[in-house]
Parts: C-alpha cells; sequence; structure tokens
C-alpha cells in the first residue's frame, strides 16, 4: 500500500511538473550605481519570498528576473519594457526610487501590467496610474504619525527639521511633519538642509546646537542620519533625534554605534516580536540564510510585494491575467504579510500602522503603536 | 558669531580641507606627469579604506599595520592601473587616456559593489582616535586634530622628495618634458609608476582618514570627494602640489564655514568648491600657484 | 548648397527607411531602446560638434540637457498640472503663466533656452583652456543640476516634474536625429566647420591667420547646445518625468565616452558609439541572469553586467587608441576601401 501511495505521488508530482507553467514576475530595480544599496536589500527579499512560496496553488512556478536599472531612468524605462515584451512578466515588483517608480508605472500601465512598489512613499506617486500599488506606507500618514506621536505622547514644543534635499521621500515626510507638528501646538524653528551622499554635518549640528530644539526630526535614510548622530554626540547635543523608517536597517545602528542610542523612530513592524505567521517564519529563514534576525525594513517591504502579488495570483483563475491580477491586488485585506498587516485600498495605497521604536542598547525596541 | 564657534568652525575647516588636500596631491602629480585627469584617483580613496577596514575585520590586523597594508595595497593598485590602462596610451590622444581612467573608475566602483554589496559598512576607529578634546566650548574629535598635522607631516615629505631626492629631480623634469627625459637616459616609464605609486599612497591615507572621521565606507564613496578634490586641485593650479594642499583647505574651509553663516545656503554645499574655482580661474585662469602651462611646474 | 551626393541620398533614404520600418518589425522593448539610442544619437552629435570637431575639452552637456528638459516639461504642463504637483513651494508666476501644448513649440523653446545659456556662459567659459576648460564646464553641469535642487518654485526641486505628455515617439526622436545628424554634418563641412577645425588644431595659428577663435567657440558652443537642449525635451517627452538627479555628471560621462569610443570628431563614430553603448548595455543584461555554462549553471550575479561593460569599455579604448573610427566617417573609409579594392 505504501509503495502504491509513493508511486501515486510521485506521478502526481511528475503530472504537475510537467503541466505546470513557468509565470514570471519582474523585480525592477538599482542593483549597480549609486542607490544599489537600495535594490540590493530589497531584491533579498524578493528572492527568499521566492524560495519561500515558489508555486502558486495551481502548480505553476513562479521565476523572478531581476533587472538592473542603475538608478537612472534611461536604463529604468529599458529594464520595464524589456520585463513587459521579452521575459512577459505578468507582474513588477519596483523601482525604490518614486522618480523611477513613476517611470515603471507609466511604462507598465500602458501594457496593463501591476506594478507593486516596495518603498515609493510620495503621496502622489499612484494619482495617474490604474496598474499601481504600494506595500509601504505614504509619506502624509508615516509623517503623521510622527508628528502626533512627538507633540502628544513625548511632550515635545520645539523642533528643528534636518531635511535631506535629494531625496523626495524626505523632503515628502519634512512637509507633512511640519505642518502636523505645528497642528499639534508645536514650533518648527528651522528646517536644515543636507542632501544625500553628505559626510559633514558638523555645521549643522553646531546649527542646531545654537537652536536649542526640544528635538531634532531628521526624516533621511540611515547612511546620513548615522552620521549626524554621530557628529552631534561629539559636540554634546544631548537633543532626542526621531527619524522614519528610512533609518530601519541594522546598517544604522553599526554605522552609528552608542550614537544612536535613543533615537527613536518609525517603523512598519517590529522583528523583534514578529506581527504575523509569515514575518516569524520569514525571519527564520532569514536567519538560516544570514545568521542573524536583524532585517531591513526594505528586506522586509520587498518581501511583502512578491507575497501580495502572489497572492493575488492565486485568487485569479489564469495567474497570468494580468489584469485580475492587479484587480485582486487592489483588493486585499488584512493580508498578514512580512511586515505587518497590510490592506490595500482602491487606489492602491497600503493602509498599515505605524510602529514607533527607540534604539536602547543597539537593538530597536518597540514603544508605541500608531493605528490608520 | 561667538568666538568659539568661529574656532569650532576654523577646527572643522582645517580638518576637512587637509583630507581633500591629500587626495587633491594625487590628481596634482598625476596630472604634472601625464597631463591626465585620473578619474578613478578617488576610487583609489576608495579602495583604500576598504583595504583597511577588513585587514582589521578579517585580518586582524592592529589600526596602524592596516592603514600601512591598505597603502602598499594601494601603491601597487596605482602601478597596476598604470600599467595596464596608461601605459599603453602613452602616444594616444589624452582623451582615450581619460576614457579608461572613467573605464578603471566604473570597474573598481562595480567590483566593489559586487563583492562587498552597497549597504554601507561601519569603519572600524580605534577607541584613541575616538576621544573627544574640549577646549571650553569648542569639542574636537582626537582624529579631527591628527589629520591636518599629519597631513602638513605627509606634505612636507612629499616636497622632500621631490625637491631634495633624485627621483623627485626626474619627477619634475618629466612634468617639463616627457620626451627629453627620455633621451637623457631616464626610465620615464619607472617614474611615472612612482608618481602613480605615491598618488595613490597619499589617496590611501586620505581613505582611511576620510573613514576616521565618517565612519561609513561604500563603493561609490569616492565619486564626489574625488571630484571635489579635482576642483580644488585645479583651484590651487593644477602641477602644483602646494597649490593643490592650498585649494584643498580653500574649499574645506568654505564648505563648512557658509554653512555655518547661512544655514540657507546649506543646498548649495556641494557647488560651493566649483562655484570658488570658476571665480578663481576667471580672474587667473591657471590657479591660485599655477603657472603658464609650459613653464615649470611643482 | 552643395548638391548632396548619391551617397549621401542612399544614406539618408536608408535611415527614413528603417525608421518607417521599425514600428512593424520590433516589439516594444527593441522600439524603447531605440527610442533611447536616437535621443542619445542627438546629445552624442552635438556634443561632438564641440568637443571633436572645435577641440574644446568641455563637460557640461548634462547641464543643457537639464535646462532643455525642464523648459520643455514646463511648458508642456497647464497649471493645473503644476499647481498640482509643486509641493515644495508655490510655483512662480511665470511658470504658471508658460504653457503651450504645442510639443514641437516646446523642443524649439528648450533649444533657444540652452542656446541663450550657453552664449552667456561661453564669456567666463572661453576664458581659459584645455583642461582648466574641462573642469570649469563641469562645475557649470554641476551647478545647474544644484539650482535645479534649490529653487523649488520653478523646478519643484527634487520631486521633479512627472506626468509629462509622453509625445516624443520614434518618429520623432529618429527624425530629428537625423535632422540633426544632418546639420551638424552641413555645419562641419562649412566654412565654418574648417574655422572649427582649425581651432582644435591649432588654436594660435587659427588666432595669427585671423580667425576669431572666440566666436568660433561660441558658435560651436551654442550650436550644440541648442541640440542638447532639443534633447533634453525629448528626454523629458520620452520619459515620464524628471528630477534633477539624473542629470548627473554620469550622464555627461557617459557621451563623453560614446564619442570617444566612436572617434572624436567622427561623426559616423558618435552614432556607432551610441549603438554600443546604449544598445550594447541592453544587451549585456543576460550577465545579470543565471549563466549556464558548460552544463553548469551559475548563480545569478546582480552587477556583472557593470563589470564586463567596463572591462570591454578600457578593452576597446586599449586597442582602438583613437576610437573605433578614428577621425574618419563611414563614407572615408568606405571609399578608401573602395580604392584599396580597384588596386
Amino acid at each position: 500500500m505504501k509503495k502504491i501511495t509513493t508511486l501515486a505521488l510521485s506521478l502526481a508530482a511528475i503530472s504537475s511538473f510537467g503541466f505546470a507553467k513557468e509565470i514570471t514576475i519582474a523585480a525592477v530595480m538599482p542593483v549597480t550605481g549609486p542607490v544599489a544599496a537600495y535594490g540590493q536589500t530589497a531584491y533579498e527579499g524578493v528572492t527568499l519570498a521566492n524560495k519561500m512560496r515558489p508555486t502558486l496553488k495551481n502548480g505553476d512556478t513562479i521565476k523572478v528576473v531581476l533587472l538592473d536599472t542603475r538608478g537612472e531612468k534611461v536604463e529604468t524605462s529599458n529594464a520595464t519594457t524589456r520585463a513587459i515584451s521579452q521575459n512577459k512578466a505578468v507582474g513588477i515588483i519596483g523601482e525604490l526610487i518614486t522618480a523611477n517608480t513613476m517611470q515603471v508605472m507609466a511604462i507598465a500601465d500602458k501594457s496593463k501590467i501591476p506594478v507593486i512598489a516596495p518603498a515609493a512613499t510620495s503621496d502622489k506617486l499612484l494619482d495617474n496610474v490604474k496598474f499601481g500599488s504600494r506595500v509601504c506606507f505614504m509619506d502624509s500618514f508615516q509623517g503623521k504619525a510622527a508628528a502626533e506621536f512627538t507633540a502628544k505622547e513625548l511632550g515635545y514644543k520645539t523642533a528643528v527639521i534636518v531635511v535631506d534635499q535629494a531625496q523626495v521621500y524626505s523632503l515628502g515626510l519634512a512637509k507633512t511633519f511640519e505642518s502636523e507638528f505645528v497642528k499639534n501646538g508645536g514650533k518648527v524653528l528651522s528646517k536644515l538642509k543636507i542632501s544625500s551622499g553628505d559626510k559633514d554635518f558638523k555645521a549643522i549640528v553646531s546649527q542646531i546646537k545654537s537652536k536649542n530644539p526640544d528635538f531634532v526630526y531628521v526624516p533621511t535614510y540611515h547612511p546620513e542620519a548615522s552620521l549626524l548622530a554621530r557628529q552631534a554626540k561629539q559636540i554634546n547635543l544631548n537633543k532626542p533625534m526621531v527619524g522614519s523608517d528610512g533609518v530601519a536597517n541594522p546598517t544604522f545602528i553599526e554605522l552609528g554605534g552608542d550614537a544612536v542610542n535613543g533615537f527613536i523612530f518609525s517603523d512598519s513592524f517590529d522583528a523583534s516580536n514578529p506581527p504575523t505567521e509569515l514575518s516569524k517564519k520569514f525571519l527564520d529563514e532569514y536567519e538560516k540564510e544570514k545568521g542573524t534576525r536583524d532585517i531591513a525594513g526594505f528586506t522586509a517591504l520587498g518581501a511583502d510585494a512578491y507575497f501580495v502579488m502572489v497572492e493575488a495570483m492565486d485568487k485569479c483563475a489564469d495567474p497570468s491575467d494580468s489584469v485580475c491580477i492587479n484587480d485582486q491586488i487592489h483588493k486585499t485585506k488584512e493580508f498578514s504579510g512580512v511586515s505587518g498587516v497590510i490592506s490595500i485600498d482602491e487606489k492602491g495605497n497600503a493602509i498599515r500602522s505605524v510602529v514607533m521604536k527607540e534604539i536602547v542598547g543597539g537593538k530597536p525596541t518597540f514603544k508605541a503603536n500608531v493605528n490608520p | 558669531m561667538d568666538f568659539s564657534l568661529f574656532l569650532q568652525n576654523m577646527v572643522n575647516g582645517f580638518s576637512l580641507g587637509s583630507m581633500y588636500a591629500l587626495i587633491a596631491i594625487g590628481y596634482t602629480m598625476v596630472y604634472g606627469v601625464l597631463r591626465l585627469i585620473n578619474f578613478a584617483h578617488g576610487d583609489i580613496m576608495m579602495v583604500g579604506a576598504y583595504v583597511c577596514f577588513f585587514g582589521m575585520v578579517s585580518l586582524n590586523l592592529p589600526f596602524i599595520a592596516a592603514v600601512v597594508f591598505a597603502v602598499t595595497i594601494c601603491a601597487a593598485l596605482g602601478i597596476i592601473t598604470d600599467t595596464i590602462a596608461y601605459k599603453p596610451l602613452r602616444k594616444a590622444p589624452r582623451i582615450s587616456l581619460l576614457i579608461t581612467a572613467i573605464g578603471i573608475s566604473f570597474l573598481l566602483e562595480n567590483l566593489f559593489n559586487v563583492i562587498f554589496g552597497s549597504e554601507p559598512k561601519a569603519f572600524i576607529v580605534p577607541e584613541y582616535l575616538q576621544k573627544v578634546l574640549t577646549f571650553g566650548d569648542v569639542t574636537v574629535a582626537m582624529s579631527a586634530v591628527l589629520v591636518p598635522i599629519i597631513t602638513l607631516i605627509l606634505l612636507a615629505i612629499t616636497l622632500f622628495i621631490l625637491y631634495r631626492t633624485k627621483y623627485g629631480m626626474a619627477i619634475r623634469a618629466l612634468a617639463f618634458d616627457i620626451h627629453t627625459v627620455n633621451l637623457m637616459g631616464i626610465d620615464a616609464n619607472l617614474i611615472i609608476a612612482i608618481v602613480f605609486a605615491l598618488g595613490s599612497m597619499l589617496a590611501a591615507i586620505g581613505g582611511v582618514f576620510w573613514s576616521l572621521n565618517y565612519p561609513s565606507i561604500e563603493p561609490m564613496m569616492g565619486v564626489l570627494i574625488g571630484l571635489k578634490a579635482f576642483a580644488a586641485a585645479v583651484l590651487g593650479g593644477i602641477g602644483s602640489v602646494g597649490g593643490a594642499v592650498l585649494g584643498g583647505f580653500i574649499i574645506g574651509f568654505t564648505e563648512v564655514v557658509v554653512v555655518s553663516l547661512s544655514p540657507e545656503f546649506s543646498g548649495f554645499k556641494d557647488a560651493f568648491a566649483f562655484i570658488f574655482l570658476i571665480l578663481i580661474l576667471i580672474f587667473k585662469p591657471t590657479g591660485i600657484l599655477g603657472y603658464n602651462f609650459e613653464k615649470s611646474r611643482f | 548648397m552643395r548638391v548632396p551626393k548619391i551617397t549621401h541620398i542612399i544614406f539618408f533614404a536608408l535611415a527614413v527607411g528603417f525608421l518607417v520600418a521599425s514600428h512593424y518589425i520590433f516589439d516594444d522593448y527593441s522600439l524603447r531602446v531605440l527610442n533611447n539610442i536616437a535621443i542619445f544619437i542627438i546629445l552624442a552629435v552635438s556634443y561632438n560638434l564641440i568637443n571633436g570637431v572645435t577641440g574644446q575639452f568641455s563637460l557640461e552637456p548634462n547641464g543643457f540637457v537639464a535646462v532643455g528638459a525642464y523648459v520643455a516639461a514646463l511648458i508642456l504642463l497647464d497649471a493645473d498640472a503644476k499647481n498640482y504637483q509643486f509641493d515644495l513651494e508655490s510655483p512662480a508666476a511665470f511658470v504658471l503663466w508658460l504653457h503651450s501644448s504645442n510639443f514641437l513649440l516646446a523642443l524649439l523653446a528648450a533649444g533657444v533656452c540652452a542656446t541663450i545659456l550657453a552664449l552667456v556662459l561661453s564669456f567666463p567659459v572661453f576664458r581659459v583652456r584645455g583642461d582648466y576648460l574641462a573642469i570649469v564646464t563641469l562645475g557649470f553641469g554641476f551647478i545647474i543640476k544644484i539650482l535645479a535642487i534649490n529653487y523649488p518654485s520653478i523646478t519643484n526641486g527634487s520631486l521633479g516634474l512627472s506626468s509629462i505628455p509622453q509625445h516624443a515617439t520614434l518618429y520623432y526622436t529618429g527624425g530629428i536625429a537625423i535632422i540633426s545628424v544632418i546639420m551638424v554634418l552641413n555645419i562641419v563641412y562649412s566654412k565654418f566647420g574648417r574655422a572649427m577645425k582649425a581651432v582644435r588644431d591649432d588654436e594660435d595659428a587659427a588666432l595669427a591667420m585671423g580667425v576669431n577663435t572666440f566666436a568660433v567657440k561660441t558658435t560651436a558652443f551654442s550650436t550644440s547646445a541648442f541640440l542638447e537642449g532639443v534633447g533634453g525635451g525629448l528626454w523629458a517627452c520620452s520619459f515620464a518625468s524628471i528630477v534633477p538627479n539624473e542629470f548627473d555628471f554620469y550622464l555627461t560621462f557617459q557621451l563623453l565616452i560614446i564619442i570617444v569610443l566612436g572617434g572624436l570628431g567622427s561623426m559616423t563614430g558618435a552614432i556607432l558609439g551610441t549603438i554600443l553603448v546604449i544598445g550594447g548595455g541592453e544587451w549585456l543584461r543576460f550577465l545579470d541572469e543565471p549563466i549556464s555554462m558548460f552544463g553548469h549553471t551559475f548563480d545569478a550575479m546582480p552587477g556583472l553586467r557593470m563589470i564586463v561593460f567596463s572591462v570591454i569599455l578600457i578593452l576597446v579604448m586599449l586597442f582602438a587608441r583613437e576610437g573605433i573610427f578614428g577621425k574618419r566617417e563611414l563614407t572615408d573609409v568606405a571609399r578608401s576601401a573602395i580604392k584599396r579594392l580597384k588596386r
């Protein structure tokens, strides 16, 4: 009997192998060039997610192809068209930078291919497209959460904002934070500009010191935020710093060392206390592969983009029907992803909660939950 | 601005300027002998920082030994790039050399990107250099004090080599006229190799200093610093070692002082080097200490 | 006007024929790559005019492309779109006033604005020569990008402009590419072109012969700026959005590689260089995927493509020291080949 079952099972395996199709999802991301780090961390998440769930319910295998964009326009447009017309991708995950994501969506919209942006947070990203969606939160929501948390929970009255003027992400957050913070009775003393890639913030930190605010809001990515914190510590500027999910990366703590202890930031989920079954599994897998449970925010979001897309494919009778996939993505309700519970609305925006964390003793620790 | 803030800025500007200066010297020396804008120079600085980092992490070398290791590797790298990419093109148009230089620069950046990833790595700063010195309101990290001092010592050594040794004399002669130097029985290729080694060593030290002050290293770190250092070299008068140092200090100071005087200009920080450069070149088309092209250098 | 040679007419007919046929032969991807190649041909050919033919080592085309792209985008976007997009500061009054939906008018304005900028810049820029010129122009290109970031009431800062009408189909880009190649070739083989080459070969001698070198250089500079501005306009209308960061010096380096690789001063070289760098880079994409070789599949190495690209670049430069075509054109090469055959 046992033999027969084995035989039957293996036959079934062979037949399903024989009939199963291969379906392609394209990861259009920068893995070289000035913003390669973003693409590399997100792609890590996509590939790991693909390893965890390589097939659809009906047995079709999912193949992920990577198309490098080098973080630039010309390559992004080439990569996207190639993904659609050569690789016959039914869905696209990417890009990381807002401007390039717009480019991807503009092209994919014409071919009716769904795009899930893992990290483009600009409020206006999805206004003119039908086939776009995202798994990260919008600037306006995260900025508002940070402003309310600092003004109400922490009782801060005055702030200095350090904004990375070369990042759409940073500009968007700074803008909502400023208006929301003022709405909550706070006062913004000064807005200081830096540019991504800057290393020297000594002039900036002495400016902050002379303004003497209650705290500093730093909605930048981790390379800048960590060096800013370090240099602030060197001149004994002991003001609390509050950041955003741009610093949700283990490298932030490595780069910042002692100086980032006490740094408060908003993030999408708390990895030390995985919010869902999937995120627990994902972290286990991640630990098996990398030997650590410290995971970058982009990795989790990249994985979520993949899972949300596969989930949508499973709901379609024909998993290569990209119009149906897009509809299903936009109908995602309470999906338990790696980075928490995600719902996606008609327009494609993700509705999810913000977690406030503080770095204590070199570990991000949970502080508060802010629901939408 | 009160006095302590002024002092603070002076110290910061001095420290930033000396790092630009160290890298600018390499540009100016290579330019002197080959008339080549070595766009790969900034990336050699990046390699220096990485080698020093991995010397400490993977080989467990103490900091000083890791620096020596990095300097040696970079000197070798400088000679290798010269042999592979520049030497075969000695008789080709200069612009072809420039393209191979850009090629080497892309190659190094992408090689390090694929091998180590683009995520920045935290450079390890030894305890004794992390100490913060406080003079009244002025606070400086130990590394920020050491950097200008060592830069000046290295500058003195470089000038000594150039002016007091036989090789230095050959380097200066080469800058005048490469053909005559060949006729005089000097091996021009050897001298050029020495120049590359020297320039790359200084770049490696510059890279290590840079990482001590801003302990985050990534494959693209050399691009903008390299461009600014090159602007510094031209500002001071390309071909002149003293000019490179002067140019480096000027750019370092402007970046620090202008931002602290008027924070609304902080968005223009990266452009200062070039605005300054253009202004000076309009009034003195060969840079501050630069001589006429056909006349002497160094 | 010289009577065009039969070979020229054949080339022209072939190019137009290819352009018309391409929509029926190729898929979207190839069309997209062709479109990008066409834009880069315009940029490379015009950059070649100042850099290769006139011998002025300038490094600022990224600035002119940026100006062209922004002017075209600002003209084509209507007031509502601007009010909606400008998030950092409200748009300046003249920015709102500036609007026309005429695509060709926008391209023309893009070119004219870049030309005006070039005329203004030529006074400080041509005070210096050689490598000093290179760094000064590199500086200007860099400053234009920084200005675009820092004046959000005009450019919308780093957020850039989006939803730009995508008028630039291959008919436009290819057609303008053909026109600009013809235009530049006509300049090169005119009296003015000879003056430009004289300036390249020996500026002092040209000056002594009574050539107004400043005028020659300025003309070359502004002509090339005009075409770069038009190219920038096409750039904006070909991609959905523009941001300051894409007009970095990297763009200039790319153009420099193209024209030197093809052969500095040769227009066919510039075209071939564009096809090699822009098209070849696409062809190398297979390197980023898992590679099967000798029956063994190697894991994908994301980024390998760029390593191979830089190695090829160095190798080509080492073996073709003066670029692939040198200073010659395709017709010269063909002619000498025919001569050799006859012998």
